[in-house]
């Protein structure tokens, strides 16, 4: 077990945690603490093994107020998915509390989420994957009106229609079956049948990585003009930087299932101070050839490793390009700071790698 | 590694176990009454009890469960009043029969369904696909009693290449000196070129009766597998080195193929080693199934329930060995983290 | 229906050309027929690869195995699924060294496989060379990839989208190293992507293609600065960019990609075209390859565009002089 307990004491001051400010009262969603840890086998050949617990999700404390789009960026492996579930109660967390319009969410029971789970939708990544192929789309579309006993055939089949003409699908192409239609014409759907209960939070999972550029513009702006006219919260998850810079309204930086750093997208992208974002930052390639972004990467050396948290200090030290061999790094986590206001960082050295 | 084994060990003997509750259960709620086969239609209430006494049928069912299974264990595996000897003594004697006859299926029917398999998705070839794929069909349909008929009156009453219905060896052939039970490989260890090339013949016929449905679901299988592999990514990107068809064919499509008939390929194996009634029937061998059959008819129950749990025993002994074998040829099973810290 | 249909252009000796395009637009059966690894029923109908002072479509096929690995390599798109999941990597290696050099011994042919892995940089790689595909991070496997392609020092490589599975940072690692070790072998390379900050990062000259055509070959800068297909120029928009966020939604592509298989008489472009929707000579003839610049084409108005571009140019190449 990993037994470090790296965050500063949990309980005595409140306002050291984001999402627990004073005007917290505007949040639709609060994360406080929440902690997820998987059991892996780890072996050390074909006949020994340990079992190892990693926290997917280590002590991850956020807020999201109503109708901003707050986005969670990292690398693969760095618990984004795995937090967004937790939220949702797909996955059952160990510890915190996820406090959705005033309701703590972990506490409830099967049936008391039931009605929460109605205003909290999901859209997967995968538009091949997510939708079943023997169903056609207006059965899917409608699936989660039957599953939750609202309305009587005709009001269901209207709503169907009003949401499928709200994602651009006409209602005769109701009754094909997903195969007729192209990847984002799926993605449509998806969104389609995760709006269909008229939540006021979605999570969206990747919505646009398998997507192509064009259609992927076309998927953004959808969901851009969907938020104005529905006042729908968003919960993005992305990995595309450029996309996320585009969309997201604040943003944070998980890398191994903790936040590194946290802020809105301006100060994000034009003032980062962990190294791990400058670095991420510094990875995209620009489409734009007199950029000679080249020169400017800042090159991470090695790969995320999940084992590296249980090796004390900072998660990030491994990979760090300033504090790799510094001992305060070595040494402790670095706890998750508010520098500025709204501007949370989880460094010793926040600001000296600046970005090129 | 260890807990898998630990488990995989518990869930084989609760498999055993339940097979042996069942079979026990089973012989003793159907009608019938071995007693009274045992002791003939005109004995008395007398002679019945003392039967019953011999064979301990007169105790509580728990107690006699418990007899039953404690006895298999020290290897008492009961008498057989139909073969008059004990039952270990009477499978010792047949099983040897079965298992050179369900080994020598096996190697034919695996040997010709991977050549055919090969062959039949090369490079797609559709003459050789075709014939492989009605081969199949027809396989599967196939009767085995009918196929061992018609085997015999074409090889052997027709064209006379192979002996008869005779058993394992001609009937004027001395057998050689018992080592293993199997003939052939004892005639090699005696010497003895003219029993073994006869023990070969007398195989050939009752082993392609036996196999040929095995082979037909084989051959499938692997056709499809390996037309599936040769789909994979990493198909063309071993082409795109240069290496040419048959060598990608053979050196990267056909061991991602054939890991996954393993499985199949051990529980085929599996039920060929409990025997075949009706082949060993027609060509008079003397082998394992024809004593089951007998035994169930004359209800002699000792028989019986050895069998089902010797082929209890037997299978949970060969998916535990084909997953062994997964651990030693799979390297995704063999080593499977990756983290070297 | 054709994936591809009459696609013509050349590749210096060392150069790197970007192929972009979207998802059904034919560069990766482009990749396949340049190696003559179409899998059947699909088949390469027509034209000529010239490698060097070869016609690869009339080699035999004995002749193009030795062709491909040794002369050209490919650097396929998914490194999970692109290595022999029960061999050793060094065997595949290995083998791919061996089939084109077989007088190599084993041993000398797993020595030169370390210093390949060493090339891209794979840490331990003299223990990493018994790992199996499945002991790698994607990261690794792609490296790995990369090494075998490399295994011939071929003079052309094609890669196939490298980097689409792969996170940021290891994308920039993996570029690193295929850069790298392209300029210390004067190897050429075919980059094919749908990421259009890669081509601009990596790329000599960029092909952009649609619906099987080169439609617009430029260099990456008149390209990005000043695109003259309209198509070219649509893609380019639509790439989310945070400063243009209060000027509206992002600039789409109306409808979607025709299908191969029934293609428009005239432009392949025209119906969704901003430019050449409902004009005649777009809607019945098929452009013609058009030289503009030090590229080329494939539009009824290039040579107006490429005029009306000509002052932004100036003013881009006098930004850049500064």
């Amino acid at each position: 077990m990993t037994a470090v307990d790296h965050m500063p004491s949990h309980d005595d001051d409140k306002t050291t945690q984001p999402g627990l400010r004073g005007d917290a009262g505007e949040s639709l969603l609060w994360v406080r603490d929440l902690v997820k840890s998987f059991q892996i086998r780890s072996s050390a050949g074909f006949w020994r093994h340990e079992q190892l617990a990693l926290r997917a999700v280590d002590h991850v404390s956020f807020d999201i107020k109503a109708g901003e789009t707050f986005g969670l960026v990292g690398e693969s492996g760095c618990g984004k998915s795995t937090l967004a579930r937790c939220i949702l109660r797909l996955l059952e967390s160990d510890s915190g509390d996820i406090i959705f319009d005033g309701a703590d969410l972990r506490t409830l029971s099967r049936d008391d989420m039931r009605a929460y789970r109605r205003r909290m939708q999901i859209v997967f990544q995968d538009p091949y994957a997510s939708l079943d192929p023997r169903m056609s789309i207006g059965e899917t579309v409608e699936e989660p009106l039957r599953v939750h006993g609202i309305g009587d055939q005709t009001e269901r089949e209207a709503r169907v229609d009003e949401v499928l003409s709200l994602v651009g699908i006409t209602g005769d192409q109701r009754t094909r079956k997903p195969h007729a239609f192209s990847g984002g014409q799926r993605q449509r759907i998806g969104i389609a049948r995760a709006l269909i209960l008229y939540p006021e939070l979605v999570v969206l999972d990747e919505p646009v990585s398998a997507l192509d550029v064009s259609i992927q513009a076309q998927v953004l702006n959808l969901l851009r003009d969907l938020q104005q006219r529905l006042n729908l919260t968003y919960l993005f998850i992305v990995h595309d930087l450029a996309i996320a810079e585009y969309f997201c309204d604040r943003l944070a930086v998980l890398y191994l299932g903790a936040v590194m750093e946290m802020a809105d997208r301006e100060t994000l992208f034009h003032n980062p101070l962990h190294p791990y974002t400058v670095a991420l930052l510094s990875a995209v390639p620009t489409p734009d050839p007199a950029a000679g972004r080249r020169g400017k990467r800042i090159a991470l050396s090695g790969e995320v490793n999940p084992l590296s948290t249980r090796e004390g200090g900072c998660r990030f030290r491994s990979r760090c390009p300033i504090g790799k061999d510094r001992p305060l790094c070595r040494a402790e986590e670095p706890p998750l700071t508010q520098l500025q206001p709204g501007h949370w960082v989880s460094c010793h050295y926040p600001g000296e790698l600046a970005p090129r | 590694m260890i807990s898998f084994l630990r488990m995989r060990l518990a869930g084989a003997l609760a498999t055993i176990f339940g097979a042996s509750l069942i079979s026990f259960i089973l012989l003793r709620v159907l009608p019938g009454d071995p007693v009274r086969l045992i002791a003939g239609p005109l004995a008395s209430e007398q002679a019945l009890e003392g039967v019953r006494r011999q064979l301990g049928i007169d105790l509580p069912l728990p107690v006699q469960y418990a007899r039953y299974i404690g006895g298999f264990v020290t290897g008492d595996w009961g008498f057989s009043f139909t073969a008059g000897g004990p039952v270990r003594e009477v499978f010792a004697s047949r099983i040897a029969a079965t298992a050179e006859l369900a080994l020598f299926a096996f190697v034919i029917a695996f040997t010709a369904a991977l050549i055919l398999a090969l062959l039949a998705t090369y490079r797609r070839n559709r003459i050789i696909d075709g014939f492989v794929r009605v081969i199949s069909t027809f396989g599967l349909g196939t009767p085995q009693f009918w196929l061992a008929m018609i085997l015999l009156i074409v090889f052997f009453e027709q064209l006379n290449l192979f002996p008869g219905p005779s058993g394992r060896l001609d009937a004027s052939t001395l057998a050689p000196p018992r080592v293993t039970g199997l003939l052939t490989v004892d005639s090699l260890l005696a010497g003895r070129w003219d029993a073994f090339s006869q023990a070969i013949e007398h195989l050939i016929l009752p082993a392609l009766s036996l196999g040929f449905v095995p082979f037909a679901f084989l051959v499938r299988l692997l056709r499809a597998n390996l037309l599936e592999m040769s789909r994979e990514p990493f198909i063309v990107v071993v082409r795109s080195k240069g290496i040419g068809y048959w060598a990608t064919h053979t050196r990267h499509v056909l061991p991602n193929a054939f890991l996954p008939t393993l499985t199949a390929s051990g529980l085929i194996l599996a039920e060929l080693l409990t025997g075949s009634v009706l082949v060993e029937k027609v060509f008079a061998w003397p082998g394992i199934g024809a004593l089951v059959v007998d035994s169930i008819l004359r209800q002699d129950y000792a028989v019986v329930q050895s069998f089902i749990l010797l082929t209890a025993v037997l299978y949970v002994g060969v998916s535990f060995l084909v997953d062994m074998l997964y651990g030693v040829i799979d390297p995704r099973t063999r080593n499977p983290v990756s983290q070297r810290g | 229906m054709r994936a591809v249909r009459g696609v013509s252009f050349e590749v210096r000796r060392g150069e790197k050309v970007g192929i972009v395009g979207e998802s059904g637009s034919g560069k990766s059966a482009l990749a396949l027929s340049i190696l003559r690894l179409i899998a059947p029923p699909g088949e390469v109908v027509g034209g000529q690869v010239w490698l060097n002072d070869r016609d690869l479509m009339r080699l035999r096929e004995r002749e193009m195995a030795h062709v491909r690995g040794s002369e050209i390599a490919l650097i396929f798109q998914d490194p999970m699924t692109a290595l022999d999941p029960v061999m050793t990597i060094g065997a595949q290696i290995v083998e791919s060294i061996r089939k084109h050099r077989p007088d190599v011994s084993r041993k000398e042919a797993r020595d030169r496989a370390i210093e390949l892995l060493r090339d891209v940089e794979v840490p331990l790689a003299e223990r990493r060379i018994d790992d199996y595909p499945h002991q790698l991070s994607g990261g690794m496997r792609q490296r790995v990839v990369i090494a075998i392609a490399l295994a011939n020092d071929p003079p052309l490589l094609i890669a196939d989208e490298p980097t689409t599975a792969l996170d940021v940072t290891t994308q920039a690692q993996v570029l690193d190293v295929l850069e790298r070790a392209v300029e210390e072998r004067g190897a050429a390379v075919i980059l094919i992507t749908h990421n259009l900050g890669i081509v601009a990062d990596f790329c000599d000259s960029v092909k952009v293609m649609y619906a099987g055509r080169l439609v617009e070959q430029a260099t990456p800068t008149d390209l990005f600065r000043s695109p003259i297909h309209p198509y070219s120029e649509a893609l380019l928009r639509s790439i989310p960019d945070p400063a243009r966020l209060e000027q509206g939604p992002l600039p789409t592509i109306p409808g979607a990609p025709p299908s191969l298989a029934n293609l428009p008489a005239g432009c392949a472009f025209e119906p969704r075209c901003p430019l050449g929707r409902g004009v005649a000579i777009c809607k019945n003839t098929a452009p013609p390859v058009i030289p503009i610049g030090q590229g080329v084409a494939e539009c009824h108005f290039a040579e107006e565009r490429w005029a009306d571009n000509e002052t932004m140019r100036k003013e881009a190449a006098a930004d850049d002089r500064s």
